[in-house]
């Protein structure tokens, strides 16, 4: 609580500063709005913002549950056939090595100016790191505990389940704070390469307009839109990862 | 609830040139306390494992309460150097694991589990996590955890190995006592002499590269053994006998 409060407070400094401190200076108003002149456009055109960031929300949120699928999909495939690792490991390092915001225009081509270019797009940012971590936290079991598994009884699939699976939740939960951001700037880049929706679409609009209390309040609503998908995750940890010892309670 | 082990002639290669263990015979009465002692690389743990069936041997045969061992053998249980428990469950949690990963119903051995938990003074402790213990007890809760199920067979390898001197000797006096009332065939590697001697019905002296059984040595000290018990002239000799053991392929 100490903590939040600490952030609070310095947030707060830096709106005043902003707010009385950038007058002082000859910065232009429609180059730098200030927080109250931002805030009262992101209240004016609220709905809108609503809208725009619904549909950003939507291809988020797909690209990162198909990411996150594939990804532990991926990972499941290389730890139990140990044959395929030779092959999907490479392959993917190769895969990321590709910068997939120069593919977007082509993904733009291929599958249109809807969602579904911006949904693959979040989807391939947010793969990698879904994956790696994946494939530790499923894969990266000490032998021993196998071992006596096996003694004890146990088969495959209550392996998987109460001891691979289990271990790498704390990763998944680690990888998804990663790719969730990831994701929503596949979303945007989509947006600004090609289409009439979501957030930022927004975001361009107002740069053409040289709206930029428009063009902040949309980042306004992004940040908000980040907060909350990362909370969302913090929450997941803490209702099922409460053992982690970084997680206990003090 | 007792198991004879017979091993004859195994040998473990890895590659061409590495031979872990070479053409080891011999008997573990059901019901004893044996102890593999013997230097680092001995191949006393790869033996451990074959037993068990978690390695194949390259060379021989073993059976364990007369059935031949061709894979993980049921009726068993392990006990490693490092706890090897589950950070996500609770000292219960992680007890009742080997009955969940059987298939079996945790429920039914809950009372059981309780009563190792008390046995092993850990009382207090069950809903602990791991992280909040200290090494001996989270060694405590593996030791627990090996004796849930009742296995005719335990298997330990080094399972005070990486604790300190004084929680490893409490815990020793401790495992005898469990020991005592439930009799299991004990299988235990150690490269303590001291540890050996004061636990085993029998101690296996293994030598290194390739691991051979270099002494048999029946250990006839009255139980149970206190730390009296390792002031007696008998416990100094039967020490010394080990010490040889062991010693002779340092000269070779």
């Amino acid at each position: 609580m100490l903590n939040a409060s600490k952030t609070a407070l310095a947030v707060a400094i830096l709106i005043l500063l902003w707010q009385f401190g950038v007058p002082l200076t000859a910065v232009p108003d429609y180059i730098l709005p200030l927080p109250t002149t931002i805030w009262q456009r992101f209240t004016g055109t609220f709905d809108l913002q609503v809208y725009h960031l619904a549909v950003t929300a939507g291809t988020t949120v797909a690209g990162l549950a198909m990411g996150t699928a594939v990804g532990i999909a991926l990972a499941l495939l290389v730890v139990y056939v140990e044959s395929l690792k030779s092959i999907v490991l490479p392959f993917l390092a190769a895969f990321n090595s590709i910068p997939k915001i120069a593919i977007a225009p082509l993904l733009v081509v291929w599958f249109g100016l809807g969602a579904e270019s911006k949904i693959l797009l979040a989807f391939m940012l947010a793969l990698f790191p879904i994956f790696v971590n994946s494939l530790t936290g499923l894969g990266e079991i000490e032998s021993d505990i196998l071992d006596l598994s096996k003694l004890a009884g146990g088969n495959a699939l209550r392996i998987f389940v109460k001891v691979r699976l289990m271990h790498a939740l704390p990763y998944i939960a680690d990888a998804l704070k990663v790719a969730f951001p990831l994701a929503l700037v596949g979303s945007i880049v989509g947006e600004f390469i090609g289409g009439n929706m979501g957030i930022g679409y927004l975001v361009l609009t107002g740069q053409f307009n040289m709206d930029i209390p428009l063009v902040f309040a949309a980042l306004l609503s992004i940040t908000l839109f980040t907060t909350l998908g990362i909370s969302a995750i913090g929450i997941f940890e803490n209702i099922f990862l409460k053992w982690q010892p970084s997680r206990r309670v003090r | 609830m007792s198991t004879t082990v017979n091993i004859r002639d195994v040998s473990k290669k890895f590659g061409a040139d590495v031979t872990a263990v070479d053409r080891v015979s011999c008997e573990i009465k059901a019901n004893s306390f044996v102890s593999i002692v013997g230097p680092s690389g001995c191949g006393k743990s790869t033996l451990l494992r074959i037993i068990a069936g978690l390695v194949s041997a390259t060379g021989g045969e073993i059976s364990v309460g007369g059935k031949k061992v061709d894979g993980p053998i049921s009726d068993a249980s392990m006990v490693f150097q490092g706890p090897v428990l589950l950070q996500w469950r609770t000292v219960l949690e992680n007890i009742l694991f080997v009955a969940e990963i059987g298939g079996r119903n945790p429920r039914e051995y809950q009372a059981r589990a309780l009563e190792l938990i008390e046995l092993a003074g850990l009382k207090g402790f069950e809903n602990s996590y791991p992280h909040q213990l200290s090494g001996g007890m989270q060694q405590r809760t593996s030791i627990c955890r090996a004796l849930l199920l009742n296995p005719s067979l335990i298997l330990m390898d080094e399972p005070f190995g990486a604790l300190d001197v004084m929680t490893r000797e409490r815990l020793g006096f401790e495992l005898q006592g469990i020991w005592s009332a439930s009799k299991n065939t004990v299988i235990f590697v150690t490269h303590s002499i001291t540890e050996a001697v004061l636990l085993s019905d029998t101690i296996i002296v293994m030598t290194a590269r390739p691991g051979r059984i270099q002494d048999v040595i029946e250990v006839d000290l009255p139980r149970p053994r206190t730390l009296e018990t390792l002031r007696t002239s008998r416990f100094l000799e039967l020490s010394a006998r080990v010490r040889e053991g062991i010693g002779t392929q340092w000269e070779g």
